[in-house]
């Protein structure tokens, strides 16, 4: 005999209850093994979506500038021989209107492209699109209810060459539209059905059309030169798409960062000033080279390169010189308005004295005194002084009548923040006056403006406000014939900077003269190609910016903005970042595993006090206790290998049914149906070893229970140690006190709590004190009700046994629970936690939907939220606003009145990953909104919107302080935070400097359940440090009583249809959020059930024990007269009475602690499908109750007698 | 262990029990003394506490007080693991409820206390065997419990008590579950097969035909054991 032969003997003799532990085993492996499988295909499927989505793009440059199209050609035919596509990427909206509905879609992605990218996006099956037609995406089609043939119209903004929101930028035309027809349809699973730039798993709403036709459209096209126009134009895109496979076969480095630099690195080869909207115009008269910008202003971060590269030529540059022109509308004698004159140009300079920028012919007085250079640095806040001195020409300053030491006045527009032109009076006083001779007479301090600078008479201009053409004299006109557009005013570059300096930049143009001897086309040359390597080329420099040195060197995007980003690599590394499904499915499934676990524990403990006497024995014939402990923990390891081999099957299967269930029933938490069941052989490995511990952690409890017992007692089958009168009234008596204080504790706690006393702030650890309060008030009352029980239990009068008939069974049958006080509070205790967590999970469930606006709350107090393709530069708060916005509400009072009554707050918007927790990519630029200063006044003093654990008590205010090293303070929505960016209150963000000056971004604050989930916010003054191109509007929050929300969606919707206007109801963008989070609710709620009903087979395992033991009692009671049914009934009652106590104190206890919660608007408790599941449990558990009950009364009563 | 003049010396032993209504007095000071090849039997009414006595001597139950001296080794002495080594070693337990693994054959409940030594003896197997066939059922070493009768179980659970040729043979009620015929050739045996094994053997009963047949016959009463041997 060996303790191996004895193991098969054990293993074979009780394959029954070794099975149900096998199950159980199984059960844990399965659940864990399975989790863990959810995580890796959520991954995996992720990770494969990442390259389903970009096809075969592995890079991608991208931005607001327009470039010429040729750069594709030239970076394919250079030594990195890639594919190379060019496009255009705008947001645009779609209409379609039949039958006389209209359907529209904001916010779609319009890729205007040609062959080249269709080949890249690996889809033979599509033609790409010519002519006017428009493939769009299967979302998009769904969307605007659009099939082939289908006619639709496109709404994109026109790029404007120079920004809308300044004083020459066109605010008139600033959409287009496009009238197309559908001729495909890309699918779903398909590139083109789902391509985007940034990692998301929901679908985008994607239109594609031909290159050439949008081009055509916005006015992009190749242009020859012609007599309209004096200069051949490029066409242009602003998007190139890279596919390296051809260029090297090595899949790692194909992707890199490294990767895309060196494609960077190949560009600024090619790149030209015509790409950067830059040109150099040689005055060859006047001896000078000047930098212009397409866009009037030259962008700040273009300006200082050119400038550092003109003077790095020292020897071949004499001097440089900065402008600053700008347009002054009229310019009057201060004594006299009638002396005046429109529309001058005044030139904010330098007053060199050395040639060709100087000295002027002074006729009379000279140069304003000169007390400081201006400076290259960044632009700081300056204060205008009153009176401003300036060199006037000897032309005005005879319209005027007017000499040295005289006040002027001038009227100049200045751009206000909401589109509007308020005209800005400023008086000077002439301290020189010049004679128009040169360099004073000078039209090239003037950059080219087309439609302005090349108009011959005023009455051309391409008016970009509204002129008072009939104020202007005939000796403007004359001016205008004769010397067009040298400035008639001089001033200062600083005073000129203080008035018109935008964000944009400060200068309009910087001039070069060479030395004597160098020719001007030289300089150009090398000055070009010296500003072009500046701008174009990425920088390597260490952290701390100076020289570079090996560990600490960084790239730095170009300052061109032409900079590639490995958006595949991109891609893949967000879905290795992924919220972590494995730790997700393990939490849900908690009650599972534990259920599984108490199973296994139960179901061996039942084996082994089956089998007490078989110890006692092992243990009268001298084995030690360690040694019958470890021959049947040898028992329980076999059994836990053969459930584990199983589970691990099992595992697959459940992940199966996960992924199943995430596709169909769970489809709110992940959004996409494209997941696929990945099993990898770590993860099921892993599976097997934890539920193996688990397993073998739960039969080691089993096991322990026995230590307790003596040899004797074992042998006389007893299974549980017995306690005298004494010590169980002394048990009782403390049970009674702890629930009394447990009582106690939960009714003071929870009417502080709905008296209002306990605070909204943080207690410790990131939870606040209500958080605290809820699980202090739910633990004290399930520990209050479960004493109670322990109690009532202990007490023997509590159900003496008295009385006939049913009510006599039922006492009996209490009576019966109070026999194991212990198993019976444990299993009540397990019933009671389990539904807690069921029911306050249910009852945490909101519906924001039904939430009214409030201030101090996730809404803001707001109604509506909208957003835009295009941005709205105007003011829709006011009625002049409106209409230049182009809403036409004449005839219509009461859209006027309801309008009227709204109120609109706009942010700016720099678009980025979209952070909220319906991606499931994982993040780390999302989009930024910045927050004006009249919207962050209304949000401080109204108290908008609520904040979580944040320090301080204005948390807007944050928004405005001065944080260390120029470091920018955001608020962002703590989900947003948390779950996708990982970040907390401290943590920084960094904005790469690609296209922008880049920044360190600190989160300050977070707003808790907020409308602003997935994006974050700063300050407008910030946003335009960072981000100074950003025009217009393009988010609004509208508040706007809830009837007639409605009726104002719908208007601004059609009024601003052009800017691709959709707006929503704050309490359902809130409810979509929200849904992922309730989806989640349901899945744990789901899986939690099972474990319950899991756990009610755990129920029924103890019910087996109690009546296997009572065999003889039972038959004792069958003996004297008992039918079976009654029997029956006893066993039921006693069952029944656990299962109901652990229902209803768990139920009573989640409720009283989640009351605060329940009394708010806004709860949504599934008070059905609640019932449901807990009724299910309880006709489960009775269920199981049965089969012990047929148990008792299958064996014959004589023979039980007998055998006890 | 046979220098000693006794090989099993029970002296002053007493035992109480805590109950609801107070101390309740079950051994009172039990002297008793055994030489090898001894066999003696303790009758006394129910709950008179012959069982406690038999359990204390085989160390599975504890004395309040007193000593148990087995061949020059003081059991209630020694720790746990001990304690089992010296009940695999020295004592033969006989219940009154054969306690045989119904999973295992006669053979195998025969072997079982040879689980707990590290490596039992090579010709143990052959031991069994013999003692098997000296109980008569050498044709039944491959059936399992459940296919034997009353006595035959109570034969084997006497093999397994001798297989590992214990100094002191206890036997708590070894006739208790028979009827009487086959109380009586299982009586019959236990008393042979001790004195062939040259073994001590301790039996309680209240079988007085069993009693009757024991060379040494002790009645407990009030705690303490009297001398009845005619």
């Amino acid at each position: 005999m060996t303790s191996r032969r004895l193991l098969i003997d054990n293993l074979r003799h009780y394959w029954r209850t070794n099975l149900a532990v096998v199950l159980g085993v199984v059960a844990a492996t399965a659940v864990i093994g399975g989790a863990l499988i959810v995580g890796d295909s959520v991954r995996d499927s992720l990770r494969q979506m990442s390259l389903d989505r970009l096809g075969g793009v592995d890079f991608a440059l991208t931005g607001q500038r327009f470039f010429r199209e040729q750069l594709a050609d030239e970076l394919a035919q250079s030594e990195t021989a890639v594919t190379t596509a060019p496009a255009i990427l705008l947001t645009g909206s779609l209409t379609r209107t039949s039958e006389g509905n209209t359907h529209r879609a904001g916010g779609t992605h319009v890729y205007a492209a040609d062959e080249r990218f269709w080949s890249l996006t690996e889809t033979p099956e599509h033609t790409p699109p010519t002519g006017n037609e428009v493939v769009l995406n299967r979302r998009l089609a769904d969307g605007l209810e659009a099939n082939v043939g289908d006619e639709v119209s496109l709404v994109v903004e026109l790029p404007a060459a120079i920004p809308r929101d300044s004083l020459l930028g066109d605010r008139n035309e600033t959409v287009t539209e496009l009238t197309l027809t559908v001729s495909d349809i890309a699918e779903d699973a398909s590139t083109p059905g789902r391509f985007g730039l940034n990692p998301g798993q929901q679908l985008p709403m994607n239109a594609f059309v031909s290159l050439d036709t949008l081009q055509r459209q916005i006015g992009l096209q190749h242009q020859p030169v012609s007599r309209r126009n004096r200069t051949e134009k490029l066409a242009r895109v602003n998007a190139l798409f890279v596919d390296s496979a051809t260029s090297s076969p090595d899949q790692e480095d194909r992707l890199s960062p490294e990767g895309a630099d060196a494609l960077t690195e190949e560009l600024a080869k090619h790149v030209g000033l015509k790409d950067l909207g830059l040109r150099l115009v040689v005055h060859q008269e006047r001896g000078y080279i000047s930098l212009e910008s397409e866009r009037m202003i030259i962008e700040g971060n273009l300006a200082f390169r050119a400038i550092d590269a003109a003077r790095e030529m020292q020897s071949r540059v004499s001097d440089d010189e900065e402008v600053l022109v700008s347009l002054l509308n009229e310019i009057w004698n201060a004594e006299d308005p009638d002396k005046f004159s429109m529309y001058s140009i005044a030139a904010g300079v330098q007053f060199h004295r050395e040639p060709p920028f100087g000295p002027f012919e002074y006729i009379d007085g000279g140069p304003p005194v000169i007390e400081q250079e201006p400076s290259n640095g960044p632009a700081s806040p300056r204060v205008t002084p009153e009176e401003i001195p300036v060199v006037l020409t000897d032309w005005l300053a005879t319209d005027l009548s007017v000499s040295v030491g005289d006040l002027v006045k001038t009227k100049y527009h200045q751009v206000g923040d909401r589109g509007e032109l308020p005209e800005i009076v400023q008086t000077l006083r002439v301290s020189g006056i010049v004679r128009l001779t040169e360099p004073a007479a000078d039209p090239g301090y003037t950059p080219y403006v087309e439609g302005i600078t090349d108009a011959e008479t005023f009455g051309d201009w391409r008016q970009p406000f509204p002129m008072k053409l009939d104020r202007v004299t005939q000796r403007d006109e004359e001016f205008w014939d004769e010397y067009s557009t040298t400035p008639k005013v001089f001033l200062r570059l600083d005073d000129a900077l203080s008035l018109w300096q935008s964000r944009y930049g400060r200068f309009t143009s910087v001039r070069v003269a060479p030395t004597p001897g160098n020719t001007l086309e030289d300089i150009r040359a090398e000055w070009e190609r010296r500003l072009l390597k500046k701008i174009t080329e990425p920088e390597i420099v260490d952290q701390s910016g100076s020289s570079p040195g090996p560990d600490s060197a960084q790239t730095i995007p170009p300052a061109s903005g032409l900079s590639f980003q490995p958006v595949k690599q991109q891609g893949l590394a967000a879905a290795q970042g992924t919220t972590d499904f494995t730790g997700l499915f393990v939490g849900f499934s908690f009650f599972l595993i534990a259920a599984a676990m108490l199973l296994i524990g139960l179901l061996f403990r039942l084996g082994i006090e089956r089998r007490v006497r078989e110890l006692g024995l092992l243990r009268a014939v001298g084995l030690t206790p360690r040694q019958v402990r470890r021959l049947y923990l040898g028992e329980g390891a076999l059994l836990t290998l053969a459930g584990g081999l199983l589970g691990t099957l099992a595992a697959v299967g459940y992940a199966g049914l996960m992924i199943y269930g995430l596709k169909t029933w769970w489809f709110g938490a992940i959004g996409t149906k494209f997941l696929f069941l990945s099993v990898r052989p770590v993860s099921l490995i892993s599976g097997f070893v934890i539920a193996a511990i688990v397993a073998l952690l739960a039969i080691g409890w089993a096991l322990r229970q026995t230590r307790s017992l003596s040899t004797r007692e074992m042998l006389a089958g007893t299974s549980e140690p017995s306690l005298d009168a004494a010590a169980k009234k002394k048990r009782g008596r403390r049970a009674g006190k702890t629930s009394l204080i447990a009582w106690g504790l939960t009714v003071s706690l929870l009417a502080a709590t709905l008296a209002g006393v306990v605070p909204q702030t943080e207690a410790f650890g990131g939870f606040n004190w209500r958080v605290v309060t809820f699980f202090v008030v739910g633990v004290a009352a399930l520990v209050g009700s479960l004493s109670s029980l322990a109690w009532w239990l202990d007490a023997d009068k509590a159900a003496a046994v008295r009385g006939q008939g049913v009510m006599g069974m039922i006492r009996l049958g209490l009576r019966n629970a109070a026999r194991h006080r212990g198993r019976s509070v444990l299993t009540a205790s397990l019933i009671a936690s389990a539904t807690f967590v069921i029911v306050a999970v249910a009852a945490g469930r909101r519906n924001p939907a039904a939430e009214e606006p409030v201030n101090d709350s996730g809404n803001g107090g707001f109604t509506l939220v909208a957003e835009t393709s295009t941005p709205i530069l105007y003011d829709l708060n006011t009625e002049e606003g409106r209409a230049k916005a182009g809403m036409d509400l004449a005839g219509d009072d009461r859209a006027k009145r309801q309008v009227g009554q709204m109120r609109v707050m706009p942010f700016r918007v720099k678009t980025g990953e979209n952070a909220s927790c319906l991606n499931l990519y994982q993040t780390h630029l999302p989009t930024i909104l910045g927050v004006p200063p009249d919207v962050l006044r209304t949000m401080i003093d109204d108290d908008r919107f609520t904040f979580a654990n944040t320090p301080a008590d204005q948390p807007w205010e944050l928004l405005n302080q001065q944080l260390p090293d120029s470091r920018i303070p955001v608020l962002g929505d703590m989900n947003t935070l948390l779950y996708s960016l990982h970040k907390g209150i401290g943590d920084r963000i960094e904005v790469p400097p690609t296209e922008t000056p880049g920044g360190t971004l600190q989160i300050e604050g977070m707003l808790d359940g907020s409308v602003f989930q997935g994006v974050l916010l700063m300050s407008e003054a910030n946003f335009f440090r960072l981000f100074p191109d950003q025009s217009g509007f393009r988010y609004f929050l509208i508040e706007v009583g809830p009837q007639q929300s409605e009726a104002v969606s719908t208007l601004l919707e059609t009024q601003l249809a052009d800017y691709g206007f959709d707006a929503q109801r704050v309490a359902d963008r809130l409810a979509s959020f929200l849904a992922v989070q309730n989806t989640y609710l349901s899945t744990f709620q789901t899986l939690g059930g099972l474990g319950l009903l899991l756990g009610t087979l755990g129920l029924a395992t103890v019910m087996l024990r109690n009546v296997l033991e009572r065999r003889g009692e039972l038959a004792l009671l069958r003996a004297v007269g008992f039918r079976g049914s009654q029997v029956a009934w006893l066993v039921l009652c006693e069952n029944a009475f656990v299962m109901l106590w652990g229902l209803a104190a768990g139920t009573l206890a989640a409720l009283l602690a989640m009351t605060p919660h329940l009394t708010s608007t806004g709860a949504d408790v599934p008070w059905g499908g609640l019932q449901g599941l807990l009724a299910g449990v309880f006709v489960v558990g009775m269920l199981a109750a049965l089969l012990a009950v047929r148990e008792a009364l299958r064996t014959p009563i004589l023979a039980t007698l007998r055998a006890e | 262990m046979n220098d000693q003049a006794d090989d099993l010396r029970v002296s002053g032993l007493t035992k109480q029990f805590a109950g609801a209504a107070g101390t309740l007095d079950v051994l009172t000071g039990v002297n008793l003394t055994m030489q090898r090849g001894d066999a003696v039997v303790i009758t006394g009414p129910s709950g008179s506490g012959k069982s406690t006595l038999l359990y204390i001597i085989g160390v599975l139950d504890e004395p309040t007080s007193g000593e148990v001296n087995v061949g020059g080794t003081m059991p209630l002495l020694l720790g746990a693991v001990e304690q089992a080594k010296f009940r695999n070693e020295t004592v033969g337990f006989v219940f009154q409820d054969h306690h045989l693994l119904p999973q295992c054959t006669v053979l195998e409940n025969v072997l079982i206390p040879t689980l707990a030594a590290a490596k039992p003896a090579s010709d143990i197997e052959d031991r069994a065997r013999t003692l098997l066939d000296r109980v008569g059922l050498k044709d039944r070493i491959t059936h399992r419990p459940g296919q034997l009768s009353g006595g035959e179980r109570q034969r084997v659970g006497i093999c397994r008590a001798l297989i590992n040729e214990p100094l002191l043979l206890l036997a708590d009620e070894p006739t208790g579950n028979l009827d009487q015929k086959t109380a009586e050739s299982v009586g019959t045996l236990l008393l042979e097969v001790a004195a062939e094994q040259n073994t001590m053997l301790l039996c309680v009963t209240h079988n007085l035909d069993l009693a009757a047949r024991f060379p040494r016959r002790y009645e407990l009463t009030d705690g303490k054991l009297a001398d009845v041997t005619e």
